[in-house]
């Protein structure tokens, strides 16, 4: 598969050029992309169509980009992840699904809705036509709760059950995220109910205020998670301060804008960026970081600039000009990874080989003034219409990819290094308090908890008392595993292994990401 | 520097510091172990805590670290060098153990200040933690000035109600381990009658601090139906409101003797439950 030519460009596609698109000399290389993705035995129809439609976008150059900024990319400390080569849909979006629901939408021909029968039915027609993978399924206990007493309590539940089995599989995909709290409602109760008997991919946050939220609503919550691995336990009050009242979580445990999104999610690898220093932190932090950084936002820009002027997305999608959704409550996401690395490297260099992030507490410290410093520089780079975050581009913490190797996701601590709990949640907090675009930290307790989940609750606010932002939190043996930021089930990757088909394209990441990380299954489970 | 006021509160025996345990009473908890037991059970799963260190010194050669000195006819223990192999606690002929440090309430709160955001509480075991019936009011009442966390005693019940009575005012519950309801069977378990832990669940209960009451349920000595429905009866006669916890017996981490029996199957642990349900507790769980 023409290796020669995959050297540099490892993450794209072998047809894939930079700055000419697709040359006739790759012609046979795109053909047989194509062949192989039709006689796929994995992938069903709608799967096979979008990797279709992802290689005929990729065969187009991709938008201009200076000298040096392509040099980032070829040194792969700047990784377009998968978006292809022509933005031309934003990549998350955010609609203001109440809107919807309250006025109706003349595109989709629907009315207001009437009751719970029309509440459901709307959102799912509406996640249908989305402009974007569906990440966002809505905050659900806001939207539907209106509607609650327009049926008797057994439809309700029965409407409740019928719209969540469906929004996951008519949403094969499991960045799908719907949000709750931080009131309690019966919608909220009920939503935690059938997704723990329906057990489906569909990702799930509480945004969590212990001031709001009803002690007995957070364990119903707490019960949840050891069972099936969600909802997140999002600190409520830290994000708000962050982003104001109307902000959501979507994807992984992307931080966005409601009635807003995300333009483009290009991201930056803290290791080999700090393979391009002299080995002194104070290069890295003052040389590399500031160069990198100015290099990674024009890729940003770049990519906005066309989706927003060439593709003129803004101009003609019914979204937008029905008021689902606002141009100006957009904003794109720099996505770091590989913290880890260039700390441990960082240090060995300056002569303390033993000192680890997770493990030290100068590790620890380094880690801190890397993100920060990383922070301070994106801020000096205007976003281009990224008026959704106050003309920032978004810093957000990324989860890693199944192509990642040696390289740990966001800014954990890697998966079998994580110190004792307090001293891993006071390890990861300063770095939450620093990212506010979505950051997580992932945590699995042994079976005991499920006797008492008040006491993980009390973790929970310990956490949060730290500034950890989004917690997520499992139990060993559950069915479900957190692979980073999404989840995957045990079942699916067993089928993997077997090329059967799967119905969730982020099951086939998650098993890509085992076949490189193996580690991933075995998450330090917390004695209790 | 410690306050002139720090020295003059009592000194405790801390045998450890658990920073984080969801099996000893409500929410997240920090255990302080104290040393020292007044009871002698069969199955003891730390029976280092039971006596005080008597510094004949045999641990010390076997310590790997270096953390053991034997200094004017006493064993120090350097906490900084330790590894926490727990050599020492193995080779140790007295049921003791030299990693035992004398404290102040105030250095014992200093430590576990820190974790407090992840607390529901704070719980004191041991050993038997009513032995050091004024440390623990002292750091009791130090944790009730410094912070909102609850407190708990984990007892054998073997305790006069005088002491009871002293550290009420600082203590928001108890869990009182009934080894077992027939006097002859506790004796045989611990080698102490039981007439002193039936009086303690009751003088508790009437307070109002009675959180829990566990049993160990231990095949030969407390698992029939018979006995189990006794010791339910006994519970329900002082109030039926009262939690009931029965936990299985595990031969795993158990010394001499016990290490031999068997743990009590799925069944005997459902049918105490059921048993101890019909008799008419309203709470009453069991351990997985």
């Amino acid at each position: 598969m023409g290796k020669e030519d995959t050297t540099i460009y490892a993450k794209f596609n072998p047809y894939e050029d930079l700055q000419r698109g697709l040359t006739p000399e790759k012609l046979e290389l795109y053909r047989a992309s194509v062949l192989e993705t039709l006689q796929s035995p994995s992938m069903i129809l709608r799967q096979k169509r979008d990797t279709l439609a992802l290689g005929a976008m990729c065969t187009l150059p991709y938008p201009e980009l200076s000298e040096r900024a392509r040099s980032r990319i070829e040194q792969e400390v700047v990784c377009l992840i998968s978006e292809g080569a022509a933005p031309y849909h934003p990549r998350y979006v955010a609609p203001d699904y109440a809107r919807l629901l309250q006025e109706g939408s003349e595109f989709l021909e629907l009315g207001p809705a009437q009751d719970l029968h029309e509440a459901t039915s709307h959102l799912l027609t509406a996640y249908f036509y989305l402009p974007s993978e569906p990440v966002f399924l809505g905050q659900i206990d806001e939207l539907l709760e209106p509607f609650i007493d327009s049926v008797d309590e057994q439809t309700a539940r029965n409407l409740m059950r019928s719209f969540w089995l469906m929004a996951d599989r008519l949403n094969p995909n499991g960045f799908s995220h719907a949000n709750l709290g931080p009131q309690e409602t019966r919608i909220g109760r009920l939503l935690l109910e059938v997704d723990r008997e329906l057990k489906t991919l569909t990702n799930l946050t509480l945004r969590y205020d212990p001031s709001v939220t009803p002690e007995s609503f957070a364990l119903q919550a707490i019960g949840n998670t050891l069972e099936v691995t969600k909802p997140y336990f999002l600190n409520h009050p830290e994000m708000e301060a962050s982003w104001g009242e109307n902000y959501v979580t979507a994807s992984c445990y992307n931080t966005m804008r409601l009635g807003g999104g995300i333009y483009t999610l290009v991201r930056y690898n803290f290791k080999e960026a700090a393979a391009q220093s002299d080995g002194t932190i104070d290069d890295f932090l003052n040389r590399v970081i500031p160069e990198t950084v100015a290099d990674l936002a024009e890729i940003v820009n770049s990519r906005i600039r066309f989706l927003v002027d060439e593709m003129g997305w803004f101009d003609a999608s019914f979204w937008v000009q029905e008021g689902f959704l606002h141009r100006d409550r957009f904003t794109a996401y720099a996505g770091v990874y590989g913290l880890a690395e260039a700390v441990n490297t960082l240090m060995q260099a300056s002569g303390h080989p033993d000192s680890r992030y997770g493990a030290d507490q100068a590790a620890n410290a380094l880690a801190e003034r890397i993100a920060v410093r990383f922070g301070e520089e994106l801020a000096k780079h205007p976003g281009a219409y990224c008026d959704g975050k106050d003309g920032q581009i978004c810093y957000h913490a990324q989860v890693g990819i199944s192509s990642d190797i040696d390289v740990t996701p966001a800014t954990r601590i890697p998966t079998g290094e994580e110190p004792a709990l307090y001293e891993h949640l006071a390890a990861e907090a300063p770095l939450h308090r620093a990212i506010d675009g979505g950051i997580s930290t992932v945590l699995e307790f042994d079976q005991t908890a499920k006797e008492n989940p008040s006491a993980v609750l009390d973790i929970v606010h310990g956490a949060h008392k730290l500034g950890i932002r989004a917690l997520s939190i499992g139990s060993t043996n559950s069915e479900f595993i957190r692979v980073s930021g999404w989840l995957i089930r045990r079942s699916d990757l067993d089928r993997a292994k077997d090329e059967k088909a799967l119905r969730h394209s982020s099951s086939y990441l998650g098993a890509g990401f085992f076949d490189t990380k193996p580690v991933h299954l075995h998450r330090l489970p917390r004695k209790v | 520097m410690k306050q002139a006021s720090d020295r003059e509160t009592p000194l405790g025996l801390v045998s450890k510091v658990l920073p984080q345990s969801f099996v000893d009473g409500p929410g997240n908890r920090a255990v302080v172990f104290l040393q020292g037991c007044n009871l002698n059970c069969l199955y003891c799963h730390n029976p280092y805590m039971i006596n005080p260190c008597n510094h004949c010194g045999d641990c010390v050669s076997g310590c790997p670290s270096g953390a053991l000195v034997w200094e004017q006819g006493k064993v120090q223990w350097s906490q900084d060098r330790c590894i926490e192999c727990d050599a020492c606690i193995e080779s140790c002929q007295h049921n003791a153990s030299p990693q035992v440090r004398q404290m102040h309430a105030a250095e014992l709160w200093q430590e576990i200040e820190a974790i407090g955001p992840f607390l529901a509480g704070i719980t004191v075991s041991g050993g038997e933690a009513t032995l050091q019936t004024d440390f623990v009011r002292s750091f009791f009442s130090k944790v009730k000035d410094c912070s909102e966390l609850t407190t708990m005693i984990q007892t054998n019940g073997v305790v006069t109600q005088d002491l009871l009575e002293m550290m009420l005012p600082v203590t928001d519950g108890f869990m009182v381990d009934l080894k077992a309801f027939d006097a002859n069977d506790h004796t045989r378990l611990t080698g102490h009658g039981n007439s002193p832990v039936l009086e303690t669940i009751r003088f508790l209960s009437g307070r109002g601090k009675l959180y829990q009451v566990r049993q160990v349920i231990v095949p030969g000595f407390n698992d029939t139906a018979e006995q189990v429905a006794e010791t339910a009866s006994f519970l329900h006669a002082i109030d039926p409101a009262i939690d009931f916890r029965l936990l299985r017996f595990r031969p795993h981490g158990a010394n001499g003797i016990a290490k031999t029996w068997t743990a009590p199957s799925d069944d005997v642990m459902i049918r105490a439950e059921a048993t101890a349900k019909a008799i008419g507790l309203v709470h009453v769980g069991r351990s997985i």
